[in-house]
């Protein structure tokens, strides 16, 4: 079965990119609900 | 369409809007609302910035370019990355810097508050319109890929949830969204790339079945030749330093570092991304040759090449790249109105709740104004209509606001308000007198500015020492990055730093010299140019990474 390493090359490229954005938002987003529960405000973060 | 692909879309939607709608309590104050707070991180920064950049246009407009004309239009997605990596690493640091909201802020610091009116007005008009358009072509496109041709269903998809979700959360609300859509939007690509490549006998049945020059990166003559490639390249530039929708997110960066990193990031990540959308471009031209309208055949492709369901995942990101678009423009618009007319020239002392409500309703006003735009411009040819204020508009704002604000201390208030209006006077007297087309007006355009406003500036009194201090003071590192820590240097200082501004300035060289090449048809122009864009990027990389 014939595999083209162009076309899956750059697949694998996006579909690093679409799982590392995954994660990384998430963390960051989390960590900003952390941020903001820690400083006890619900309408604004000053 | 199956009823599934409905349901998913459906969903999607209400997904989306619950999402924004968290955000509400997150906004405070109208810092919470126009700029996030100031707390975005980079990889959020990237995807917002990608996610606002992406668009309907680029799935099917600019693939459709690539089933008629090639690949080479890919370079209108790469040199506009490659722009962002230079924005990023040298102009919007400063402004982070100054702590501005928008562009007439800056000019209304670097200048007055005259240049900063003018410019804020003409913006609010500028940006409306442009929302018009991107909300006209997320129609058609959705009609003709769905075959659903309900205007209203398609106005409720595009516009009432995005006008909802951005009028209660801000900022907030198009950052989290727009990281959401950029992942629908990247994995729709991701299942369109295999799908229509193996349809075609994957990359040997395409080269096979196209001529050689459908591959050709760096041309010699034709539409999209090395010429336009630097054109391009300029534009780019231009939009990346000037582009209130687009800098308004780099403005939302934590700090300065932040800013440089989230805009090297999202140059990055798009370049491949490129990739997707236009290479199912092609496909499609082996699939479907010979269609008279281009724009037809990425919708054709999905119809015909995606069973339900996944064809309901894509179409969702298709949807969130035009939502992200939307939603990011109109916060732009009314952050412009609030900030740099209402706050600005109506009542300077509004407190914060009387401001959050101007923003609010003004979110929903421009969003109005944006739906009578998408009835009205089809029929006066919205492309063309806007590109002409593209030329006209931005241009020269550019010459007066980054060219001559940041880089000559003698350019002068009045200097900029004639020269900004003598390049608009020039692009417009290019465009519909001398009948031009864009790419010439822009110049035009610029040329005049870049010509009248040192001339009157020359005539008039200099601005004072103190009130350009203070913006040539943000070229330096600031007491908020030294107190944090983390600096930023826009002129390296470490040897790690200078290396990297080394590997920057090697790429853009091989990329021009690649470019320029390619005008004598030398055979591997295209492989230099590439080489010197990654190598660029690789600079822009570990550049934001040392100092």
């Amino acid at each position: 079965m014939y595999f083209d390493w162009i076309t899956w090359g750059i697949w694998l490229l996006g579909f690093i990119i679409f799982i590392i954005w995954i994660i990384v938002p998430v963390k960051e987003f989390r960590k900003l609900l952390a941020d903001r529960k820690k400083k006890g405000g619900d309408a604004s973060w000053h | 369409m199956a009823l599934v692909d409905i349901i998913i879309v459906v969903v999607f939607m209400i997904i989306t809007f619950m999402v924004g709608a968290f955000f509400y309590k997150w906004v405070g104050d109208p810092d919470d609302f126009y700029v996030a707070g100031r707390k975005l991180t980079p990889f959020i920064l990237a995807a917002v910035i990608t996610a606002t950049n992406v668009n309907l246009y680029s799935f099917v407009g600019q693939a459709g370019i690539a089933y008629k004309h090639g690949i080479s239009i890919l370079w209108q997605t790469w040199t506009g990355n490659m722009a962002l990596v230079f924005s990023g690493l040298f102009i919007i640091p400063i402004m982070r810097r100054l702590r501005v909201r928008t562009i007439p802020e800056f000019l209304e610091l670097r200048y007055n508050k005259a240049v900063r009116t003018l410019v804020g007005v003409l913006w609010v008009f500028r940006l409306s319109f442009w929302l018009g358009v991107v909300l006209y072509t997320a129609v058609i496109a959705a009609q003709a890929i769905t075959g659903i041709s309900s205007y209203t269903f398609w106005l409720f998809v595009f516009a009432v949830v995005a006008i909802i979700y951005t009028m209660l959360g801000g900022m907030w609300s198009v950052a989290f969204t727009d990281v959401m859509q950029f992942i629908f939007m990247l994995g729709g690509a991701l299942i369109v790339l295999p799908l229509s490549m193996s349809a075609v006998g994957w990359m040997p049945g395409l080269i096979e079945k196209l001529p050689e020059m459908s591959f050709t990166l760096v041309r010699e003559s034709g539409t999209y030749n090395w010429k336009f490639i630097l054109a391009i390249f300029l534009l780019g530039i231009e939009w990346a330093s000037v582009d209130q929708g687009l800098l308004q997110r780099a403005f939302a960066a934590e700090n300065t570092r932040t800013v440089a990193k989230g805009l090297v990031l999202a140059g990055i990540i798009t370049t491949p991304f490129a990739l997707l959308w236009n290479l199912p471009g092609l496909a499609a031209s082996v699939l479907y040759p010979g269609l008279e309208n281009a724009d037809q055949a990425i919708p054709m492709l999905l119809s015909n090449l995606l069973p339900p369901v996944i064809l309901g995942l894509v179409l969702c990101g298709l949807i969130s790249s035009q939502l992200s678009t939307i939603s990011g423009n109109l916060n732009g618009v009314a952050t412009l109105f609030t900030n740099d007319i209402y706050e600005s020239l109506i009542k300077r002392k509004a407190s914060n709740r009387e401001i959050l409500l101007i923003a609010r309703i003004m979110t929903l006003v421009i969003g109005m104004l944006m739906i009578v735009f998408a009835l009205w411009v089809p029929k006066k040819g919205a492309v063309e209509a806007y590109l002409t204020i593209i030329g006209v508009m931005d241009m020269p704002l550019f010459i007066v606001g980054i060219f001559y604000g940041l880089l000559w201390k003698r350019s002068t208030a009045t200097g900029a308000i004639i020269g900004y209006l003598a390049g608009a006077a020039a692009g417009i007297v290019g465009q519909f007198i001398l009948n031009y087309d864009f790419t010439i007006t822009t110049f035009i355009s610029a040329g005049a500015a870049l010509v009248v406003t040192p001339l009157v500036s020359f005539l008039t009194r200099p601005e004072t020492e103190n009130k350009i201090e203070k913006v040539w003071q943000a070229k330096h590192i600031s007491e908020e990055e030294k107190s944090s820590g983390d600096i930023y240097h826009i002129v390296p200082q470490t040897r790690a730093g200078k290396l990297s501004l080394l590997v920057y300035v090697s790429g853009v060289v091989l990329f021009i010299g690649g470019v320029v090449s390619g005008s004598g048809g030398w055979p591997y122009a295209s492989l230099v140019a590439v080489v010197g864009m990654v190598v660029y990027f690789l600079g822009g990389y570990l550049k934001v990474n040392t100092n």
